[in-house]
């Protein structure tokens, strides 16, 4: 079984590649913990309503990676969690394929469950990476909610 | 001074380019620089509107009132929808 001895292991990725939940899951699980809660957010084919026939990740790569480290460090602070894993995919993406993965270990699953969804949450408003919805008949760079910072 | 302007996902596809040199004069506030950003890019104000365009100096999130030096990277881009 694959483990990483024992070590604090953060990790933050953008990678080209599929992505493998299973394998990035693995890579958070410590000797001390007793539970991983692992997000896997997929392509959906429809948003409200309109069929979507792929989609295009496309990340401001390096504040990106910055801002992924500062959701890890701050969900460090908040939560009683031993390590956290973060990797997004670019790219063109097909319906049900992998965008996402944050998976967070810790000794007892009730804070890992809240970290892992208080990093989605975060990671949608900062993070710099866009979606294109691409439609049979046209695309849409999706705009998140831009109160965010305003 | 010199500043990289960087464009993502929905402003790079109105301007037509992902990257331009612009000139700004020394002191130049980030929002003073979105302007003439508009100026070179009309498209970019009219496709999107101040108030939905953020930007980020050096892969950081910036206020209107950060100051740009030379070499500094300005990156203008829509609300982020990662995830």
């Amino acid at each position: 079984m694959k483990t990483n001895d024992g070590q604090k292991n953060h990790f933050f990725e953008i990678t080209g590649e599929p992505l493998d939940v299973g394998e990035i899951a693995r890579r958070v699980v410590l000797p001390e913990c007793g539970a991983t809660v692992t997000l896997d957010g997929y392509v959906r084919k429809f948003t409200k309503g309109r069929e979507t026939d792929y989609l295009v990740y496309e990340a401001y790569e390096p504040m990106a990676l910055s801002e992924m480290e500062k959701l890890i460090d701050a969900a460090l602070e908040k939560f009683e969690i031993a390590n956290i894993g973060i990797v997004h995919r670019v790219g063109r993406l097909e319906i049900g394929e992998t965008s996402v993965v944050i998976a967070v270990s810790s000794p007892h699953r009730r804070a890992a469950f809240e970290a892992c969804e208080w990093l989605i949450k975060e990671l949608k408003r900062t993070v710099p990476i866009w979606k294109k919805e691409v439609y049979a008949d046209g695309e849409t760079w999706i705009e998140g909610d831009s109160a965010a910072f305003n | 001074m010199n500043v990289k302007v960087l464009f993502f996902g929905a402003t790079a596809d109105t301007v037509g380019k992902r990257e331009v040199e612009m000139s700004f004069d020394e002191e130049t506030a980030a929002s003073a620089a979105l302007s003439q950003i508009f100026e070179k890019f009309p498209e970019l104000q009219k496709n999107h509107g101040r108030k939905s365009l953020h930007f980020a100096v050096n892969q950081k999130y910036a206020d209107d009132d950060e100051i740009i030096n030379d070499g500094d990277e300005l990156a203008v881009f829509t609300a982020v929808s990662g995830g």
